[in-house]
């Protein structure tokens, strides 16, 4: 029966061109949204590897002009110390212009035995960072005081860049260089920490690579990230603006809340793929109803065939397995040309995914095809099996 | 031939036959009921047709004669009445019994052929082998015996699209005969054919019926194609007349 249906399809190819070519395209845009969706949710399941509640960020621009490096050691020391003395700041760190939920970045390249390894986020931090953002340390420490840069150049990486570079082995104490970034390319990894979503909770974190910020790079810093206890209010973000503004005579200070430019910044990578999402839709709609109406219409015009089937030993229940059956086949020639396509993106690493997205996306792009396609041959189908032979097999 | 003397053979074959009934109709009425109107397509109708026999049908257009074809061919239930074909009665059987049925017993021909354009014709004359347990092997090689019967050996990997109406026809009568059914039944088959055309179908008709005593019952309007077969029957607004 199944070469005869081959048969019949093989036949009406001009035909059945055009359902194949609906069903194609509409694999691919399904395959297309399933990535997308796979791969937010993978990102969305893992931990975020930090807390970002009660974490501000003080931005400052244009802050003084110093003759020497002391005088700006001095400066930012004398700052620190006046926050500190606030009760409500529990930690504090100046960072570089890539802390979390903000669209700054600052990408490195390493090398270890040889083999490259890039992009690496690369952030300055302060001793403080890692407690402002009660950040996981897997193994080794963070920075503290003693760190001086020698002959290496003491730094903490992140989980997945470790997994890229040792696997499963230890990372504190091995040696790697920079390709860039920094005078001193020879690195000593003194910890490693968890990864940090810091692009937000659907986006991954990716390698990174945090370095003690050296009294040198001090002024070209504007950011300092602060770690307020829960009772901090209004009251107290406006007497802490002031503090600083004061400080800082010609600066343009302001002070951002992580928490909100999270919501922000997840808004930012949702809004474009519900757009996405939607547009797919009413494709998807659409090619459902053209699938729909083709099949609805075929069945109409094959009535004599249909009566001439039942006439001849066909049931009305094998009439209507028959005509999804035909749909079913279509079906899995446009997945076997869809796939061929979609399997392109892992094997030529379009994205730079990982191939289990991909493959994830492919297999649920095929379900949702087989049930479309399904759900538009069921009525059509029954529509068939409903078929009086006697009046179907004497009309003209 | 000559087509009196053949005639009159035909009906004292008949008359050694009439022991066997094939099909017998007692009582059939049908009535087609719509939102507004209520058709009496056939009432009355008593009739046994016996194992072997030529029976044609004539009658006006909507007589009835294509109702009683199909009702005799399991594709309609009449609204009242029995039908038994080869003593087994067939008011009970299910929608799968029932294809069974149609497909083990019965051919059917029609006026308008009903062949499938989009199939060889070789996969039209295999159809009704689909829907049994048969092999492809075994499919090809009853479809190429029915083939050679109707004279068609040579239009196997051909359209029906690319044959004539004649031609046609033979696909159809080779379709109907695959499955080596005990009855055929013939709607107006020369209908729509030319005389030539018409009497070759209808010397196959003849000889299938002669050669593998099968049961035929054929609509016509051809008073001369019906006196060919061995006995007429008449209807009128739904009933017998003769
Ligand atoms: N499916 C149907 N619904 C309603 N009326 C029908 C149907 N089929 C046939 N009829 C009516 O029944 C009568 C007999 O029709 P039919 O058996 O086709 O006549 P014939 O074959 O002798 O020309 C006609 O009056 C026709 O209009
Ligand atoms: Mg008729």
């Amino acid at each position: 029966m199944i070469k005869h249906l081959f048969k019949l399809i093989w036949n009406k190819k001009k035909q059945n061109f055009l359902l194949i070519t609906e069903m194609f395209i509409s694999f691919l845009v399904i395959f297309a949204v399933f990535t997308s969706l796979v791969y937010y949710y993978r990102n969305y399941k893992k931990p975020m590897g930090f807390s970002y509640d009660n974490v501000w960020v003080i931005n400052y621009q244009n802050a003084k002009k110093f003759q020497s490096t002391d005088s700006v050691t001095q400066y930012y020391a004398t700052l620190t110390a006046m926050l500190k003395s606030m009760p409500q700041i529990k930690a504090l760190s100046f960072a570089s212009g890539n802390v979390p939920f903000t669209s700054s970045m600052n990408t490195t390249g390493l090398s270890y035995k040889g083999v490259s390894y890039s992009p690496v986020n690369y952030y300055q931090t302060g001793d403080g960072y890692r407690d402002a953002f009660s950040m996981n340390l897997l193994e080794g420490r963070w920075f503290n005081q003693q760190d001086v840069v020698s002959t290496y150049r003491p730094v903490v990486i992140n989980a997945s860049l470790k997994e890229q570079l040792f696997g499963n082995g230890s990372a504190v104490g091995q040696l790697i260089s920079d390709n860039s970034n920094s005078s001193i390319k020879k690195i000593k990894i003194i910890g490693v920490v968890q990864d940090m979503k810091d692009k937000g909770d659907y986006l991954p974190s990716g390698m990174a690579l945090y370095n003690r910020i050296d009294t040198g790079a001090m002024r070209w810093l504007g950011q300092l990230i602060i770690k307020v206890s829960p009772d901090a209010d209004a009251a107290f973000e406006s007497k802490l603006y002031k503090t600083v503004a004061n400080y800082m005579k010609d600066a343009s200070v302001e002070i951002q809340h992580f928490s909100k430019k999270r919501i922000s910044t997840n808004k930012s990578t949702l809004v474009p793929i519900t757009i996405f999402c939607i547009v797919a839709a009413f494709l998807i709609i659409n090619v459902s109803l053209g699938i729909f109406g083709v099949l609805w219409y075929n069945i109409n015009r094959r009535r004599a065939e249909i009566g001439l089937r039942r006439a001849v030993g066909a049931t009305g229940n094998s009439v209507s397995a028959q005509l999804i059956a035909e749909s079913l086949i279509l079906a899995t020639l446009s997945v076997i040309i869809g796939t061929f396509f979609a399997v392109q993106f892992p094997l030529l690493n379009v994205f730079n995914l990982q191939a289990g997205i991909y493959i994830t996306a492919m297999l649920l792009a095929i379900v949702f095809i087989y049930l479309l396609v399904l759900l538009c041959s069921l009525y059509p189908g029954r529509q068939a099996a409903a078929i009086y032979p006697a009046v179907a097999l004497h009309e003209e | 031939m000559d087509n009196q003397l053949n005639h009159s053979q035909l009906i004292t074959d008949n008359s050694q036959l009439t022991t066997h009934k094939m099909i017998q109709l007692k009582n059939i009425e049908k009535v087609y009921r719509t939102d507004t109107i209520e058709t009496l397509a056939l009432s009355s109708i008593n009739l046994d047709i016996a194992k072997g026999e030529f029976l044609s049908i004539m009658g006006p257009s909507g007589c009835g004669k294509s109702t009683l074809l199909n009702i005799m061919g399991l594709l309609d239930a009449p609204s009242k009445g029995d039908i038994r074909i080869s003593d087994q009665k067939t008011d009970h059987l299910s929608d799968k019994q029932l294809a069974q049925f149609r497909n083990k017993k019965l051919g059917f021909i029609f006026q308008s052929y009903h062949l499938i354009n989009d199939l060889q014709v070789l996969d039209n004359v295999e159809l009704p082998l689909l829907y049994r347990d048969t092999t492809a092997k075994e499919r090809r090689q009853l479809a190429t015996e029915a083939l050679a019967k109707v004279g068609l050996s040579n239009r196997i990997k051909h359209f029906p699209t690319q044959l004539s109406g004649g031609q046609r026809q033979r696909v159809a009568i080779a379709r109907a005969i695959v499955g080596r059914p005990e009855i055929i039944l013939a709607d107006e088959p020369t209908g729509n054919l030319d005389s030539a055309m018409g009497n070759e179908i209808m010397d196959i008709l003849i000889n299938l019926n002669r050669n593998e005593g099968t049961t035929i019952v054929m609509v016509t309007h051809d008073e001369n194609m019906a006196h060919k077969t061995h006995r007429l029957v008449r209807l009128f607004d739904g009933s017998q007349v003769q």
